[in-house]
């Protein structure tokens, strides 16, 4: 059966792979492979993918540890969403699902209408050179469907800590993101060879990168999410070098974001938007590479194969030295001459896009640095946190200086002191309100108060947009997504700094029946337990939470051991409010008697969440409009 | 020079200028910011690192864990040929233990002891932080692959 199976599912891989070759072919106008056609040739590829990831999704559940992938990764006692999930819990079934992402976007882009045959043919062909690419990767490198000759009686298991509902959706949503990004990639190259990048091919890659871009914000969200609750450090961002891979995309695709707008409003700046689109791809590979090459050092690194890493290693190369020659060939033909005013939106866009760049190379400087002393002087260090902080926060303030600011300036010069007279209620509302927080917090650093005043700024104005300056002409109609993600931002920068600032943290030592004090709050150690369950042992400890002697909450933190593999959690326990979350985390040191417990007050994480979400719902109303309302006139 | 080169001269010229002290800001800031890591001997040539951030790490020694007080913890580093002692204010990980791998983050006193105020969190039994296989490797003690 076994043996079946695996005949079948490397037939359908190599059937992907001729079909993507015969796609790919059609990069070049020729009338030899006119058939079969696009759609067709489509169909198979995402058919025999569909296919395959689902063959391995039966293996998972059914437990075959004839196969090495089931063998590694899975164990018989696990819970089924885990067996499911872990299915991209390892290099070569992420890989697979990052394929059936990529033919998807293939095919969803195949089934588009409106659009020029040949700018369809040349997108697809180039989707289909990644298609081939990664696949021919799959088959000969990391084959996820490779037979072991012993007959194992149980799989090794899953990593517990990946072992969590959240986790399970993270990766398909990141990777919906970062593959997005390759459509947005091949149509930049198809608009370089068609040389046609103007307002029509804007229209085009709207949906796409919108879409794309919400689906890297939720997946960068959702593994921040998993991390303040799962790690139990009591943080959402720590700038692991993990997280800055999935950061830095992320970072240039808000640039590409705005300028596509701009490219369909104005028409201008189109070599710009195809050197970000070309960055934005490219940066997700690296993440990729970083994440999985095992060069870092995290839960996410699944096999450290050097042969893997060179692949995605050689991959970048030939992506950036082929796009950027066809760039340096194309660029003068595609680039219009047109004007736009000295103060205008388009300029406040513009330097927002270099304050974007510089966030980018911040962040690029504090990743790769540990790696290249790594790698050249073999000499081990990190990058402090603090340098982030430091270094982004100055900036951070000037950009949000520019998203308040853009949005009410017109496409032509417009004069900057009528603007500001206009918006004097707004800009005494946000001092007033940053004044009175600044004064009760006693905050007294002068970029975080900045920082809130933008913000607050940035929020009020986006948010009475919709009702204000219907008589003027500069903002006729109001567009929802831009002003929610743009609020959003707003909110979860002041959130970030609040959260900053007034967190607060004790460290207990508790026996049974302690009461521990946080602010207000007393927790009385009630009492602590032995859970059994299918695939781990717990502690758990019970804190009743009381304010002025009444009972308001339980909290049961929790520490798991798991058997496959031995491993040991901690669960913290959160209590969610509107402006502050209490969160508490247990550990047992080996040799100790008792239990030591940390709290935390994280002030504004509701908030943070929210604004999050916003930033996700914006992008999703931008995608789906089609027409792009950025700005009627 | 026709006014066009010239006043593309001097964009050129301004651009090149606030890239420029921006990229020395990044530098500056990022040098500030750099924590190094050290094995016990390492850092004993190198005792003109006192008074810096840095992180250690090595096996914890057997029988080396004593506590001062609930959450004051004193504890030896080695990796094999040397050994450092450390004092930590805080929380130990679950997976703490001794003759098992550990970083701690910290400031390397005058004194000759290391003062953590983190010790870094590991994800299961047997992993073994990258940095102190290496240590480990240096100092010949490393039984691993």
């Amino acid at each position: 059966m076994s043996l079946y199976i695996f005949y079948i599912s490397n037939f359908l891989l190599l059937l992907c792979l001729t079909a993507s070759l015969m796609q790919s072919s059609k990069i070049i106008n020729n009338k030899i492979f006119t058939r079969p056609g696009v759609m067709v040739l489509a169909s198979v590829q995402l058919i025999s993918i569909l296919l395959s990831f689902l063959i391995l999704i039966y293996l998972f559940l059914i437990s075959d540890f004839n196969f090495d992938l089931v063998y590694f990764n899975s164990h018989s006692e696990k819970p089924l969403i885990y067996k499911f999930s872990g299915v991209w819990g390892n290099h070569e079934g992420s890989m697979l699902l990052w394929i059936l992402i990529l033919v998807l976007f293939n095919f969803l882009f195949a089934l588009s209408k409106r659009i020029s045959e040949r700018f369809k043919d040349i997108t697809v062909a180039v989707q289909s050179i990644m298609i081939f690419g990664f696949v021919a990767f799959l088959f000969f490198l990391s084959n996820p469907f490779a037979l072991n000759q012993n007959n194992f009686f149980d799989g090794i298991g899953l990593n517990p800590i990946l072992q969590d509902p959240l986790l399970a959706i993270h990766p398909p949503v990141l990777y919906i993101g970062y593959v997005g990004f390759s459509l947005v990639f091949s149509l930049a190259i198809a608009g370089l060879i068609t040389k046609e990048v103007d307002q029509q091919w804007a229209s085009i890659v709207k949906p796409w990168v919108f879409s794309a871009w919400a689906f890297l914000t939720a997946g960068i969200a959702l593994g921040s999410f998993w991390a303040y609750y799962e790690l139990g450090w009591g943080g959402y961002w720590f700038w692991d070098p993990v997280e800055n891979a999935s950061l830095m995309p992320w970072i240039a695709a808000t640039a590409l974001i705005h300028c596509v707008l701009i490219l369909q409003k104005r028409n201008v700046m189109q070599s710009w938007t195809i050197i970000l689109a070309i960055l934005t791809f490219s940066l997700s590979l690296v993440g990729t590479f970083l994440v999985r090459s095992g060069i870092l050092n995290s839960v996410h690194t699944f096999a450290s194969d050097p042969g893997r890493g060179l692949f995605i290693l050689l991959f970048i190369f030939f992506i950036l030295v082929f796009s950027f020659s066809l760039f340096a060939y194309n660029s003068e033909k595609i680039n219009k001459t047109s004007s736009m005013g000295l103060i205008s939106r388009g300029t406040g866009i513009q330097v927002n896009n270099w304050l974007l760049i510089t966030i980018l190379t911040i962040v690029f400087l504090g990743t790769m640095y540990p790696l290249a002393t790594d790698l050249l002087l073999n000499k081990s260090l990190t990058v402090g946190p603090r340098y982030y902080s430091t270094t982004i926060a100055p900036i951070i303030i000037l950009f949000l200086f520019f998203m308040f600011i853009s949005p009410r300036l017109g496409w032509t010069d417009t004069k900057l002191y009528k603007i500001i007279i206009q918006l004097r209620y707004l800009i005494i509302t946000s001092l007033t309100i940053t004044l009175i927080i600044s004064l009760y917090f006693e905050l007294f650093n002068l970029t975080e108060i900045l920082i809130i005043f933008f913000s607050l700024l940035l929020i009020i104005s986006s948010m009475t947009a919709s009702i204000n300056f219907n008589k003027q002409n500069i903002l006729v109609r109001t567009n929802l997504g831009q002003n929610l993600a743009h609020a959003g931002f707003g909110i979860l920068m002041m959130a970030v700094v609040c959260n900053a600032v007034y967190s607060e943290e004790r460290i207990y030592n508790a026996k049974v029946g302690d009461n521990l004090q946080l602010q207000k709050y007393v927790f009385s150690f009630d009492k602590i337990e032995q859970v059994e369950k299918s695939n781990y042992n717990s502690l758990k400890a019970y804190f009743l939470m009381k304010k002025d002697g009444k009972l308001i909450d339980t909290f049961t933190p929790e520490i798991r051991f798991y058997s496959n593999p031995p491993t040991i959690t901690s669960e913290a326990s959160i209590l969610h409010k509107f402006f502050s979350d209490i969160y508490l985390v247990m550990n047992v040191p080996q040799d100790q008697q008792s239990i030591s417990v940390r709290m935390h007050i994280k002030p504004f994480m509701t908030i943070l969440w929210l604004g999050t979400l916003m930033i996700i719902i914006g992008g999703i109303i931008s995608a789906s409009i089609r027409l792009g309302r950025f700005d009627e006139k | 020079m026709t006014n066009l080169v010239k006043s593309r001269l001097i964009k050129f010229l301004l651009s090149l200028i606030i890239v420029l002290i921006a990229v020395l800001i990044i530098i500056f800031n990022l040098r500030d910011n750099i924590i190094y890591f050290y094995g016990p001997t390492e850092l004993l040539k190198n005792s003109d690192k006192q008074g810096q951030i840095m992180r250690l790490g090595g096996l914890v020694s057997v029988d080396s864990v004593q506590n001062e007080t609930d959450s004051i913890f004193y504890f030896s580093i080695t990796d094999g040929d040397n050994e450092i002692e450390v004092k930590y204010e805080g929380i130990l990980p679950n997976l703490f233990a001794e003759d098992k791998g550990v970083v701690v983050e910290g400031v390397y006193m005058n004194d000759g002891r290391f003062i953590a105020n983190k010790v870094l969190a590991k994800h299961d039994e047997n992993y073994m932080p990258p940095e102190v296989i290496e240590t480990l490797k240096k100092s010949g003690k490393w039984q691993g692959e």
